[in-house]
């Protein structure tokens, strides 16, 4: 366990110093800003639509999906850094002195983990600039963010099986695009009742769904479907553990 | 630190897919404190074993212990003991050499108030004090070599895997590496497996040799041992005039098989006579030779021997001019 930590923190200490150690660490941030800006602003008439009832007003509905949007990213953004890793050699320091190598994924996830906190703030700053009216309590929020960190632990995750099967910067598209798939194949700008069509059927079956729902429920001040959204929430976790994993292996076998 | 365990190798093979066997039965015994060279061209199958015994890489069969552990079922306890520096020095441009030390003690789990003695006293040892603190991007070759060394021992490695360690480098900082690995062998008792193509390194550093060609191991013994094996020496002649490289050949021919040669010389091992009647046997054909020299049995006599050819990179034999 004591191998599973040192190894962890020294590559989550070296990934957050790449990070914060280049101007660019600001692009990923930039995304769920301008996606923030863009559906706050030139969505808010939504808002207005018969049945459409978010007593915390559609910045506030917007805002709870910038947020998970930012979150899932930074996961799917650290992924790119694991493939990068891979393809310019450098994740072999790590292999061959990680005494445990699940340490790697785990630096990996705190690294992710840091990262979005950084660019999940920022869209908290931009949403409380905007005028975002927060109807929960202080216990609320912190469910906001426990759930939008463990969907940024299992988008990490994700892209870390990705990037480490593929072990090239080219397998970014496919970090990237599942991602953004689900993101909105769940209920990004009306409340699932008022969906239709054939995304009405879909984004039931989106684990996202259940997750954003409930994000958006806690910033009204008005909590359901917790217990089902930390569930989903922590069983994607669970099954993309299994999937990182199979990807260390998979990098393992390849030399 | 009692050092006990080596290296044991057993019919180690790894297959590629739609490739050929990279490592073809190959086994080895390196005792605890020797330098072993691994010579070979380049696809020899060096860099493919020393994947397989640090854990990179699984082999297809065969077994192997390293440092007492079983490569495949104790790769955490052979990833404690070993530190390799390997062909491509894994290096992130930007981190500085004194990062790269932190990140490499703490992936080892040295305790923080070590962690910057032990980095000091290598980037001391390695001569990059001074650079410590510049990105790895600035540095030279060199620079990036003797980094991954002092990378390899910052967890005091019982079994230290260096692979092709002076490819591209300058004498200066090649000659300097061979003296650190020297010192580590000889001062702190690291057992050492080197890959390399080039014949003098291995000759300079190597207890003992095994030269590789195709996946298979073709000859294995100390240096003099093998190059005893060979007995003889060769000889080799420059005409003054090109026209007469082909009565240089046949008067060379009297006295052993041919062997390669350079470009507008000929050259025979010494089967039959010495030096001296090959001089008297040119004389007495009238054939005028700008250089005349014996040559040592070196290992890529070895080489040539054992497979035919001659060893890609060479890095020269022992020469007495005549």
């Amino acid at each position: 366990m004591k191998a599973l930590f040192s190894v962890a923190f020294a590559v989550a200490g070296r990934q957050l110093r790449r990070f914060f150690g280049n101007i660019t660490f600001l692009a990923p941030a930039a995304f769920p800003v301008f996606f923030f800006a863009a559906f706050a602003g030139g969505l808010s008439r939504v808002g207005e639509v018969p049945r459409f009832e978010f007593a915390a007003g559609y910045t506030a509905f917007t805002f709870v999906w910038a947020l998970l949007q930012a979150v899932a990213m930074g996961g799917a953004f650290t992924g790119f850094a694991i493939a990068g890793d891979f393809e310019n050699g450098f994740a072999r320091r790590f292999l061959i002195a990680a005494p445990n190598r699940g340490g790697i994924i785990l630096g990996y996830v705190f690294a992710s983990l840091v990262r979005t906190t950084f660019t999940g703030s920022l869209v908290f700053i931009v949403g409380i600039l905007a005028g975002m009216e927060i109807l929960g309590s202080g216990v609320d929020v912190f469910g906001l963010i426990g759930l939008a960190l463990i969907v940024n632990v299992a988008a990490t995750l994700f892209g870390c099986g990705v990037a480490m099967l593929l072990r090239t910067q080219q397998a970014g598209p496919l970090i990237q695009t599942p991602i953004f798939m689900l993101l909105f194949l769940a209920p990004v700008y009306v409340p699932l009742e008022l969906l239709e069509g054939w995304l009405q059927t879909v984004a039931p079956l989106n684990p996202l769904t259940a997750i954003i729902t409930t994000g958006r429920s806690f910033i009204a001040g008005d909590p359901t479907g917790v217990g089902a959204a930390f569930l989903t929430a922590v069983s994607l976790v669970a099954i993309l553990l299994a999937w990182a994993y199979f990807g260390l292996r998979s990098a393992e076998r390849s030399g | 630190m009692e050092r006990r365990h080596g290296i044991e190798v057993e019919n180690l093979v790894r297959e590629f897919k739609k490739g050929p066997r990279a490592v073809d039965g190959v086994s080895l015994s390196v005792s605890p404190g020797e330098v072993y060279g691994f010579l070979g061209p380049n696809g020899a199958g060096k860099s493919t074993t020393v994947l397989i015994l640090t854990t990179l890489l699984p082999p297809t069969s065969g077994t192997a212990r390293v440092a007492g552990y079983d490569i495949v079922k104790e790769g955490s306890g052979v990833r404690s003991a070993i530190g390799a520096a390997l062909q491509e020095a894994a290096l992130d441009p930007f981190l500085t050499g004194r990062e790269h030390m932190n990140l490499q003690s703490s992936l080892h789990g040295l305790p923080r108030k070590e962690r910057k003695v032990r980095g000091d006293e290598l980037l001391e040892r390695v001569g990059l004090s001074e650079a410590a603190n510049r990105r790895v991007r600035g540095y030279s070759g060199g620079m990036k070599r003797r980094l991954d060394l002092a990378l390899a021992l910052v967890h005091r490695s019982e079994i230290l895997f260096l692979d092709e360690p002076t490819t591209g480098l300058d004498p200066q900082s090649r000659s300097a590496l061979w003296d650190e690995v020297n010192r580590l062998a000889r001062d702190d008792g690291v057992t050492v497996f080197l890959t390399t193509q080039y014949l003098e390194e291995a000759d300079m550093l190597a207890d003992r040799v095994a030269i590789i060609d195709e996946g298979k191991i073709v000859a294995e013994d100390t240096p003099e041992a093998l190059k005893a094996e060979i007995g003889r020496p060769s000889v080799e002649a420059t005409p003054v005039d090109f026209k007469e490289l082909d009565a240089v050949s046949n008067v060379l021919g009297r006295f052993g098989g041919t062997v390669p040669a350079s470009s507008g010389s000929a050259a025979v091992r010494l089967e039959r006579g010495d030096l001296a009647d090959v001089v008297r046997a040119l004389d007495t054909e009238g054939v005028k030779v700008m250089n005349l020299q014996l040559n040592s049995p070196s290992l890529d006599d070895v080489f040539l021997e054992k497979t035919g050819r001659s060893l890609e990179g060479s890095g020269g034999g022992e020469e007495d001019e005549a």
